[in-house]
């Protein structure tokens, strides 16, 4: 589904990605762990088209979106949930959710609501809300039920356990999961909290300051004491 | 009493036109966070387009229109022309091209239309009321002025509350990067920003112009009046630009009524510091809304 070959990204004279390869495949979770500044976020900016890579190639559905524009490659099927809960306060929470997909036909447009109201009820209770009004946890609901709006093959999610109570970033994740098995979604997630995020994910990854240092399953991960120790930090 | 009355009705439709211009500088404001001042000339030019229209057809809603759309056109030709190349630019070099803009565009009118001011010849009656045995400081015209302000205002706001158009245009007003994320083409509604500014300055100044006669330089001032209400409803709030710039207008009237109307734009001047200095962040905008 998305793959990268010999990706590299540089700001200046700083190489923030060196050669990363990476497969998302359909319809379960991978997870790209690693500590601040292991290059996570570039990786998502760069898969959503906010950075422009030095080299290598981004592969979609294998075809190359390297260089393609962040407006392309969401219409194109693959939705970024930026780091922060990046909902706009300013707008209601249908407001919020309605420009995830403004270029859709309203039919298919309706059927995606449908989809997130059920997955996350709330959102369909404060529909008329402003979204600052919204707690975080309901925040980064609205945010991914944002992406989602755009019908993605693909849905990338940057750091979503960011400032929430653990509780919550669980019951999101197991969402998310059980979406990407049930509707053949492939989930990139890329966390600092590794526990969590390798307890959803099928495969792991683990990023160290812009490289691979070992991939495979999350569990077999999630269990090497010398890999945490390491790279992981607990 | 009776005259504070007179000052305060006879300032409405004055106002109508401030809110109007001051509309057109929060709509550029908010696709492109910075102040056009090129926004009068634009206005000023376009209102040359309609008297000629009006001069050769004598027909003033037909003039009306072709001074809208050449608003929008004359708005995406300034956006192309002067904003583009000094975009990446710090916020002084983006004044500054604006006020090149004015300039050029004041330049181009004396060349096309000459210096003199020229009447425009309003659609109805500009003559006071008479009513209840007396003459009202409030014409027919001053009417169509506060329903075209009216009509303007409320389909502006179904515009961005109601459509998809709207809603890309206010989202990527907020957060342009979310958008962008979202599938909206951020630039476009950047254009779009602009061209909607560019027609609403023009009806504004179609509208004045039989009240003022028309110069190249005839609408320098109401930039001084616009400007000052734009900044004090918080620079991105349309409702704050209405609000306010009525309110500069019901001032212009108390202030010319009681003393003299060159005092106008010292007051304002002096409103405009006062709200700077108290309250930096405008009546209705919200904080950091200027920080960008």
């Amino acid at each position: 589904m998305l793959e990268t070959v010999d990706l590299c990204v540089s700001y200046g004279a700083v190489k923030a990605l060196n050669g990363m390869n990476l497969v998302v495949p359909q319809g379960e979770v991978t997870a790209v762990i690693g500590a601040n500044g292991a290059g996570k976020s570039t990786l998502m900016r760069t898969l959503a088209g906010l950075v422009t890579p030095a080299s290598g190639q981004v592969l979609f559905d294998g075809v190359s979106i390297s260089g393609h524009k962040p407006e392309d490659i969401v219409r194109n099927g693959m939705a970024l949930v930026p780091e922060g809960r990046s909902t706009i306060p300013e707008l209601t929470v249908e407001e919020n959710l309605r420009l995830g997909g403004l270029w859709r036909d309203k039919s298919d447009r309706g059927a995606s609501k449908n989809l997130v109201f059920d997955l996350f009820p709330i959102l369909g209770e404060r529909a008329n809300m402003r979204a600052d009004t919204l707690s975080g946890g309901e925040r980064q609901q609205l945010a991914i039920g944002r992406a989602l709006m755009s019908n993605p093959k693909c849905l990338l999610l940057d750091e979503p356990s960011l400032g929430l109570a653990p509780l919550i970033v669980t019951q999101i994740l197991e969402l998310v999961s059980r979406l990407a098995s049930e509707t053949n979604l492939a989930v990139l997630l890329v966390e600092q909290n590794a526990v969590t995020a390798l307890r959803v994910a099928t495969t792991g990854v683990v990023l160290h300051l812009g490289e691979v240092v070992k991939s495979g399953p999350a569990a077999e991960i999630s269990s090497d004491e010398e890999l945490r120790h390491a790279y992981l930090g607990y | 009493m009776t005259n504070f009355i007179d000052y305060l009705l006879g300032g409405f439709s004055n106002g109508a036109v401030i809110a109007l211009m001051a509309l057109a500088l929060v709509l550029v404001w908010r696709s492109t966070r910075m102040v056009n001042f090129a926004q009068v000339g634009q206005a000023m030019f376009t209102t040359y387009v309609a008297l000629t229209v009006q001069q050769s057809t004598g027909n003033w809603l037909l003039a009306l229109v072709v001074a809208i759309v050449a608003g929008a056109v004359l708005g995406v030709i300034v956006f192309f022309l002067v904003i583009r190349p000094v975009k990446n630019s710090d916020s002084t070099g983006a004044i500054i091209a604006t006020f090149g803009g004015l300039i050029a565009l004041q330049a181009a009118a004396g060349m096309i239309w000459g210096g003199d001011p020229q009447g425009f010849i309003p659609p109805v009656d500009n003559a006071g009321l008479e009513f209840a045995g007396r003459t009202w400081p409030i014409s027919l015209y001053d009417i169509l002025v506060l329903s075209v302000t009216a009509a303007l205002v409320i389909g502006l706001t179904l515009l961005f509350t109601k459509t998809s158009l709207g809603l890309s245009m206010r989202a990527s007003a907020f957060n342009p990067e979310v958008a962008r994320l979202s599938g909206v083409r951020v630039n476009r509604m950047l254009i779009s920003g602009w061209a909607i500014a560019g027609a609403t300055g023009a009806i504004g100044g179609v509208l004045i112009a039989p009240v003022s006669s028309i110069s190249p330089n005839s609408f320098d001032i109401l930039l001084v009046f616009a400007f000052t209400a734009a900044v004090i409803g918080g620079l991105d709030s349309l409702i704050g630009a209405v609000t306010f710039g009525i309110g500069t207008g019901l001032v212009i009237s108390l202030v010319s009524g009681y003393s003299d109307s060159g005092n106008a734009p010292i007051v304002a001047l002096i409103l405009l510091a006062l709200n700077l200095l108290l309250k930096p962040d405008g009546v209705f905008g919200h904080h950091g809304a200027r920080s960008v």
